[in-house]
């Protein structure tokens, strides 16, 4: 295991409302491998997002990492988060303007943000950021240029290159691409993939999108109503996923073939369950075809390191 | 209603001591107000059950010829103090509501007006609020209330007096509820539930009083509050400037402005309870009103 | 002819600054075309979608479509009708309209938040006086309600008591409420996950079925408009480019811009 960057371990997090305690996140586990890139995918409010807030200690109360544990290099960091966030591990919002002040140029950022996470000079801090912007794609020409001056696409350039300028070992991007056309997502994704590729950087890529994690990430996790559904090699699951929610979300993608149509698409009745009216038993066992008494009283585990279903559990017994 | 107990709102509101306490002190105002003739034991505006051998007796003390002892003493001219706090007290609300609510419905229209139909119609009112604005609202009730009692024939004038007072404070009042109502307006309007509304071919007033009003209504309640304070003291202020209620009924601010004549000559008591009333009454409100806004409104949360 | 017919649709945005400040700086009028000389048709019964980028021009076509703005040149025929004929009667129009409606982006702001989603069901049936009498209305919405798959006890609940995909079903419940032909939907699921997007989706392919509805398809995403469309318009920059069956634009594009989009699409298969 000494592979694992980071490793969480049976996080919970809640949120103590007047109606009781709400579990965002129940019992999740998982790891980043160095340099890998790992999906989190899930619809909204499965707390896909939330999970990159707990890595970084950013969940604002009333909610609170409740129990469990966080490692990262071999050491706890989930008492304090403070040491490595923005240094050891960078966070990439949906929203460019969250992470870049309008009222500075983009340039004294960048330097700001290199000066504070390493000992070197000024002068080398404004060497390194032309270069930081040069390698996404920005002219170094424009590091004295205001945020707004930049089309949406470009600014999320400057965010990467924001992020990557301290060299974290591994960067948080929650939605990079989802408020970008197609066109730019595509080059955005292309180059968060190469720059960590050279670099070594993992990335936890958070997105609701199937393609994007089909053509980005190396392994991914599914998550549902707060707990990890399935996890395992990208490849993997969407060509063979386990779990009945994994088979409708691959299924339910629409694809560019010219042969969907008249075909009617696959659909999963039913919507996710709310975190205050959580069903007992497995929380998809409503929506679930494959429904068996089990799954409607007992809470499955991951199972056989790939999904937390009692089918699996049939399967392993029937081996 | 039970929805209504169950609601953040009413939850929130059972622990905020602040919100609770002036409710209640609000509550208790207006109750009594509302049944002064019940609870006062004299009627202060009956000219004939005035005994001016009473006058200027304190508190608590027996009258040196009469013998009467009255809670809160009386005025110079025997009128029972208490009493003509609670009579006070129901004018000063009355017109306080009804200036509030004139304020309100004028302020509300004019605001989703400027902002539904905008161009040269907002600009018009907005700059009339704008100018509004320049002046302190004081200013301005005091000249509309004398341009409207110069308008008024004399024999109307005295009838008139509480109903001028109420236009006059009304209309000084008006602008913060059509800024806010504005805004928010230009900020539903670009919904698509308007576009909606529009496709099946409602008109603009359709539009703005059944689709844009009850999305715009939640800030207009807090404002309504703070303007009721506002008004009670603009009433109170103008009514001791001698331009409001008369003094034969008297309001809190006439009580005030009499009392103040004998402030000096050690008659404490006539300033000093109106004055305490009033105090209490639009601290009350003012309080209420500032926890209504930062409840209603998450983003100063 | 076509059931919807687009003809030189244009649309120009007067971007410039005061006539005061123009004569001062002596600049020239800034007009931005956001569509530019659109021509396409639709058969009834049949979708045709429009996929383009931000600042492509598509929304602006869906609003004049719909005749929420108007065209700066240019005209809409639906069914023979001229949609911004000046010399339409106000009955005319009315009666035009009903025929013609929309399904909105967002699942958030296009249901009044302060209505009962009985009410706003029940508003089309209403304005365009459809059906006489409380209770045949409330009958009216009960059905729309269970059309969409939804219960007819929803229509006293408000609308932040449903989810997202829930609350673009009332959407379209209320768009079927005055028995259009035509229904111009602008990213219906762009805001929706994947499991819901799927249903309702379906739900929209069920009714054209069942209702011979004519779509114009308004989308982004070229996945969602391989299981919608019949033929494909492919706007940049407030021009067609291209325009094609699905079969036909995924095999054989024509364009640089289409062959690009193509790319760019993330796609879940592997090969």
């Amino acid at each position: 295991m000494s592979e694992n960057l980071l490793e969480i371990k049976n996080i919970d997090v809640t949120f103590k409302t007047r109606h009781g305690i709400l579990k965002a996140i129940d019992n999740l586990s998982l790891s980043v491998n160095k340099g890998e890139i790992l999906g989190l995918v899930g619809e909204s409010g499965a707390g896909k997002s939330m999970t990159g807030a707990a890595i970084l200690g950013l969940i604002d109360p009333p909610g609170r990492l409740s129990s469990g544990q966080i490692w990262y290099k071999g050491q706890r960091i989930d008492q304090a988060p403070e040491t490595i966030r923005g240094h050891e591990i960078s966070m990439i919002f949906q929203d460019p303007l969250v992470s870049l002040n309008p009222l500075r140029r983009i340039g004294d950022q960048l330097v700001e943000t290199i000066l504070t996470h390493m000992p070197i000079t000024k002068y080398e801090a404004i060497e390194r950021a032309r270069k930081g912007l040069e390698e996404v794609g920005i002219d170094p020409e424009r590091i004295n240029a205001y945020p707004h001056t930049f089309s949406g696409g470009m600014r999320q350039r400057v965010v990467i290159a924001l992020a990557l300028a301290p060299e974290p070992a591994l960067i948080i991007a929650d939605e990079p691409t989802t408020a970008l056309d197609v066109s730019v997502q595509a080059q955005i994704l292309d180059l968060l993939k190469r720059l960590c590729r050279e670099r070594g950087t993992s990335i936890i890529l958070v997105t609701h999108d199937m393609g994007v994690i089909a053509e980005t990430t190396d392994r991914v996790g599914v998550l549902y109503a707060g707990r990890l559904a399935e996890i395992g090699d990208t490849r993997d699951i969407l060509t063979n996923p386990k779990h009945p929610y994994t088979k409708g979300l691959v299924a339910s993608t629409p694809r560019i073939d010219a042969s969907s149509f008249d075909k009617t698409l696959y659909q999963i009745s039913g919507s996710m369950p709310k975190l205050d009216a959580m069903p007992c038993g497995c929380a998809f066992h409503p929506r679930c075809e494959f429904v068996l008494d089990k799954c409607r009283s007992d809470i499955p585990s991951i199972i056989a390191n790939r999904a937390a279903c009692w089918l699996l559990d049939k399967e392993e017994s029937l081996l | 209603m039970n929805r209504f107990l169950d609601s953040d709102f009413f939850h929130d509101f059972l622990r905020a001591p602040v919100a609770l306490i002036s409710f209640c002190v609000v509550l208790i105002l207006i109750l009594s107000a509302v049944f002064a003739q019940f609870i006062a034991p004299t009627n202060p505006f009956d000219p004939a059950s005035l005994e001016l051998m009473n006058g200027f007796t304190p508190p608590l003390e027996a009258n040196m010829f009469t013998g009467e002892v009255f809670l809160l003493g009386t005025d110079d001219q025997g009128r029972d103090l208490f009493s003509a706090i609670l009579y006070g007290l129901r004018i000063s609300l009355f017109v306080g509501l009804m200036a509030v609510t004139l304020a309100m419905v004028l302020g509300v229209m004019l605001g989703l007006i400027a902002g539904y139909v905008g161009g040269w119609l907002d600009n018009l009112i907005m700059r009339l609020a704008d100018i509004q604005m320049t002046f302190p609202s004081i200013l301005i009730a005091m000249l509309i209330f004398g341009v409207a009692r110069g308008l008024l024939p004399p024999e109307l004038r005295y009838e008139m007096a509480i109903t001028v007072l109420i236009i006059s404070i009304g209309l000084s009042e008006w602008v913060p509820f059509a800024r806010t109502v504005r805004g928010s307006t230009m900020v539903e309007k670009e919904k698509e539930y308007i576009a909606a509304a529009r496709l099946i071919g409602l008109n603009r007033w359709q539009i703005m009083i059944r689709h844009i009003l009850p999305n715009v209504l939640g800030p207009v309640l807090v404002i309504a509050t703070i303007t009721f304070a506002l008004a009670i003291i603009a009433e109170a202020t103008l009514s001791f400037l001698g331009v409001g209620a008369p003094r034969t009924e008297p309001s809190l601010g006439t009580l005030i402005r009499v009392g103040q004549d004998y402030l000096f000559s050690g008659e404490w008591w006539i300033l000093l309870f109106p004055a305490l009333t009033l105090l209490a009454l639009a601290l009350a409100v003012n309080l209420l009103g500032d926890w209504l806004r930062d409840t209603l409104n998450p983003r100063l949360k | 002819m076509s059931f919807v017919v687009a003809k030189n649709l244009t649309r120009n945005y007067d971007l410039s600054d005061p006539l005061i400040v123009r004569a001062l700086t002596m600049r020239p009028k800034r007009i931005l075309t956001a569509v530019d000389d659109v021509n396409f048709s639709i058969e009834k019964g049949t979708t045709y979608a429009l996929v383009g980028e931000s600042g492509s021009g598509k929304s602006t076509i869906a609003k004049m479509a719909v005749g929420l703005l108007k065209p700066s040149v240019g005209t809409l025929i639906v069914d023979g009708k001229n949609l911004n004929d000046p010399a339409l009667a106000r009955e005319d129009q009315l009666a035009l309209r009903r025929r013609i409606q929309m399904v909105f982006q967002s699942p958030y702001a296009s249901l009044n938040p302060r209505w009962r989603v009985g009410d706003i069901i029940a508003e089309p049936i209403k304005a365009f006086c459809l059906i006489d009498g409380i209770k045949a209305q409330s009958m009216r919405v009960s059905e729309l309600l269970e059309q969409v798959g939804l219960a007819p006890s929803d229509a006293t609940k408000y609308p932040h008591e449903f989810s997202g995909g829930q609350r673009q079903r009332i959407s379209i419940a209320r768009a079927l409420s005055s028995q259009p032909e035509v229904i111009v939907c602008d990213e219906p699921t762009s805001a929706l996950d994947v499991s819901v997007q799927a249903q309702v989706l379906n739900l929209l392919k069920a009714l054209q079925k069942e209702y011979a509805l004519t779509y114009l398809f308004i989308t982004h995403d070229l996945a969602v408009v391989s299981t919608m469309a019949n033929k494909i318009g492919v706007l940049n920059k407030g021009r067609l480019v291209e325009e094609q069956s699905p079969a036909g634009l995924f095999s054989r594009p024509q364009q640089d811009y289409t062959k690009m989009l193509l790319n760019a699409a993330p796609s879940i298969n592997f090969d």
